[in-house]
């Protein structure tokens, strides 16, 4: 059995912003459902004749497990299994000895996982799970995919963590449909304690190396932005983080799985139609990236479009600047 | 009789000297700002010179005094010296507005602003382990800066570290701008109303660089009387749940519905004293006034004794927006302000520049002895004249940042005012957003899947 100071050390207690966000968002949530009751059935059922999600189909085969596959086996933090991710499941050191692992780089590995998992993995809203199921299903949400990563990572010998944040509303988006309808308005502000997206980190020569892997290159086409590549954040590019929630952690905490199972139980329907989108939208992207001409083709022209160059800016201490403890 | 304009420029100076550098200190920015007796009247020749000797000296004191914005021109490589003759002004390199919202929080929030600010800084102490912006922005005020913010319409705020020199130059041609553009109206025994925060109990950009309001007018009310800073802003512009946002929310609530009914109070008295006025600031203060007189079948004749000055967009109450048009004749029915004499001003807090409406035919003038506008095609490129794309500018005026910006806003520059005869290009009066491209992650997904699960 786990102890509470492992829990603490691992980060599986959430932390002050997600205990906060929880809560707030588990009272309003509550409110919103008392108060409409009727809207529930809108998001369990779909039409008899409506179109039904076929998950597709795995994109890469996994390798057998043999013995002779090496894999790091330390309980140093942020090597170590947390929640749902366990870098010793045999399906994650097979992938692993197939990426590279132990013969490459660290920079090497963790570009050849964040590719694997970039663009062999499909984005599939559903419930928390083991990362050696997510890489038997091939799916799986941000979190399953940041948890892939960061497994093949740990797996390697190269230490990963989470970054999760609260998403900013997108504002176009915003305006245009929710706050036209009170509503909907309700429902979408009460949800939006609960959406938490996130990133996963590797340490690589002495630093955080940031690693967007939720985003397929087809979704990204199909939204006209660029192509994350390794290293390069979301944040601040094409998601914009609340100020202030951006949390390290080094597990998934206790209760994010239970939150994404509440959603399915409330709305089935709706999670179904959203992976229904997901699929059109791959599928627009995948139109897309082909007419420009391939990913790189559409990457450069994205970020030539995305905007203008901006400065790079390293923070330096600056004497002047007196921080009274 | 009509006072000449010398004669009414030269009071205005005299109102607001403390504004204004001993002569014997000023630079080539201070010449392009402070010299010209009407910013918008200089000849074409003669401010393109001043423009350029002004944007000159700035790009090369940033590229020696401010590392970042030193970086910046070796990636593109371009060094003071590449600047040779006007033409070459649009080599200079241009950062985005949204540099300037990407910032991070706590301590490091104030080694961010110290990092972006050129020349050298003054000792500044944060308190506490975890300080808010407020914390942050107040101690760099605390010690001689004039650091402010943009409201956060677009879900951030931009900061700009501006030192005092730089924030006398914008609140200096803001006042003087407007106060070219209603010659003869202004007068310093005017009475005056700000329709904005107290400039001296907040940061906001646009409420902070109207203390020259109380400078160049001996009488000032204020609408927002009250500390405005980041947190209230979050709290009364997000879709927020709490009780602490509800209480805001219904504090405002309360508050516009009494500044409504004290504005209708002052423009009683004023009227029957037959005072000269002022309104300067949001429109939308001044909207919701003219709708209250005009439930109540009130109306105002202050045709040659008012002037109204609106900048700042709608913000929180951009959904009750009116063309301008409409809000000029609402204005002029109402209170009998001609419209001539209600003029908007377009300006950010990542600029000096105060673009301001002409009396003749509202097309915002530039003043062009210290700013170089641009507009820029989807690759970023400086376009013609008469193309909607962009908008961006070379500001000589500001020393402690580099104001060489991409803004956020989209309009159409003419080479000339199609009514007036003041020379230099202008923008057509409505500039809107720019849009720009942002992904849903996969929770975003869900809320929107849901949230228009039931809207059907």
């Amino acid at each position: 059995m786990t102890s509470l100071h492992e829990m603490k050390d691992k980060g599986y207690i959430p932390q002050k912003m997600q205990i906060k966000l929880f809560l707030g968002g588990g009272i309003s949530l509550g409110k919103t459902l008392l108060l409409n009751m009727g809207d529930l059935k809108k998001l369990r059922v779909l039409p008899n004749d409506a179109e039904r999600y076929i998950r597709p189909k795995r994109q890469y085969d996994i390798p057998k497990f043999n013995n002779n596959m090496k894999y790091c086996e330390s309980n140093e933090k942020y090597l170590r299994p947390t929640l749902y991710c366990n870098p010793l499941d045999p399906e994650v050191i097979a992938i692993a000895d197939k990426l590279g692992a132990y013969k490459k780089t660290d920079r090497e590995f963790a570009e050849a996982a964040f590719h694997f998992v970039k663009e062999k993995m499909i984005l599939e809203i559903i419930t928390m799970n083991e990362v050696g199921e997510t890489f038997r299903r091939g799916t799986g949400t941000c979190f399953h995919l940041i948890t892939a990563f960061i497994a093949l990572c740990r797996c390697a010998g190269i230490k990963a963590r989470y970054k999760m944040f609260a998403m900013n509303m997108i504002k176009a988006w915003y305006e245009a449909t929710v706050e036209a309808d009170p509503l909907v308005k309700k429902w979408y502000d009460s949800m939006g304690y609960f959406m938490i997206e996130g990133e996963g980190e590797a340490f690589i020569d002495g630093k955080w190396v940031v690693a967007h892997v939720g985003a397929e290159a087809e979704r990204q086409a199909a939204a006209g932005i660029p192509i994350t590549k390794f290293g390069e954040d979301s944040i601040g590019n094409w998601f914009s983080a609340i100020p202030g929630t951006i949390m390290i952690s080094e597990s998934i905490p206790y209760g994010f799985g239970t939150s994404t199972k509440f959603i399915k139980k409330i709305a089935p329907g709706s999670m179904e139609r959203v992976n229904i989108s997901i699929q059109k939208q791959i599928a627009r992207g995948r139109k897309i990236i082909e007419e420009t001409g391939g990913n790189e083709a559409y990457d450069k022209k994205a970020r030539v479009e995305k905007g203008a160059k901006k400065p790079e800016l390293k923070i330096e201490r600056k004497p002047q600047i007196i921080f009274d403890n | 009789m009509t006072i000449n304009y010398d004669e009414y420029i030269k009071k205005f100076d005299s109102c607001v000297s403390k504004y204004i550098p001993k002569i014997n200190e000023w630079t080539p920015a201070d010449y392009a700002v402070y010299d010209p007796k009407d910013p918008f009247k200089v000849p074409l020749n003669e401010a393109k010179e001043l423009q350029f000797n002004a944007i000159k000296y700035q790009f090369k004191r940033h590229y020696e005094h401010n590392k970042m914005y030193n970086n910046f021109c070796k990636d593109m490589n371009i060094v003071p010296d590449d600047i040779k003759i006007y033409e070459d002004l649009e080599r200079i390199p241009l950062i985005p507005n949204e540099f300037y919202k990407d910032y991070p929080t706590g301590r490091d929030f104030a080694l961010w602003l110290a990092n972006i600010f050129t020349g050298d800084i003054p000792n500044i102490k944060i308190n506490g382990k975890n300080p808010s912006f407020d914390d942050v922005i107040n101690a760099f005020n605390a010690s001689g800066l004039a650091v402010s913010y943009s409201s956060g319409t677009s879900g951030r705020h931009t900061f700009i570290p501006r030192d005092m020199r730089s924030f006398y130059i914008s609140e200096y041609s803001a006042a003087k701008n407007v106060i070219s553009m209603i010659y003869p109206i202004w007068d310093y025994n005017m009475h005056g109303y700000l329709l904005m925060p107290n400039p001296f109990k907040t940061n906001v950009f646009a409420g902070k660089v109207c203390t020259i309001y109380y400078d160049a007018i001996k009488q000032v009310d204020v609408a927002i009387d009250r500390e405005i800073n980041t947190e209230l802003i979050k709290l009364s512009m997000t879709g927020g749940k709490g009780l602490k946002t509800k209480l805001v929310k219904s504090s405002l609530k309360r508050m516009n519905i009494k500044m409504v009914d004290n504005i209708i109070s002052w423009l009683e008295k004023n009227d029957k004293e037959k005072n000269k006025i002022a309104f300067v600031g949001a429109p939308y203060i001044l909207y919701m006034v003219t709708n209250k007189l005009k439930e109540e079948g009130k109306t105002f004749n202050f045709a040659d004794r008012g002037a109204v000055g609106t900048g700042g967009g709608w913000k929180v109450q951009e959904n009750t927006r009116m063309p301008l048009t409409s809000f000029r004749k609402q204005i002029e029915d109402i209170l009998g302000i001609k419209h001539e004499h209600c003029l908007d001003i377009y300006g950010m807090v990542e600029g000096n520049s105060w673009l301001t409406q002409c009396p003749e035919g509202h097309y915002l003038h530039i003043p062009i002895t210290y700013i170089h506008p641009l507009v820029l095609d989807k690759d970023f490129r400086p376009m013609g004249y008469n193309e909607v794309g962009r908008y961006a500018f070379l500001d000589g005026s500001t020393f402690s940042y580099p104001g060489f910006i991409i803004s956020g806003d989209q309009v159409r520059m003419l080479e000339h005012c199609p009514v007036c005869d003041r020379p230099g290009p202008v923008l057509e009066p409505e500039v809107t957003r720019a849009s720009g491209k942002e992904m849903r992650g996969c929770a975003e997904e869900i809320r929107k899947m849901i949230s228009d699960d039931v809207k059907e």
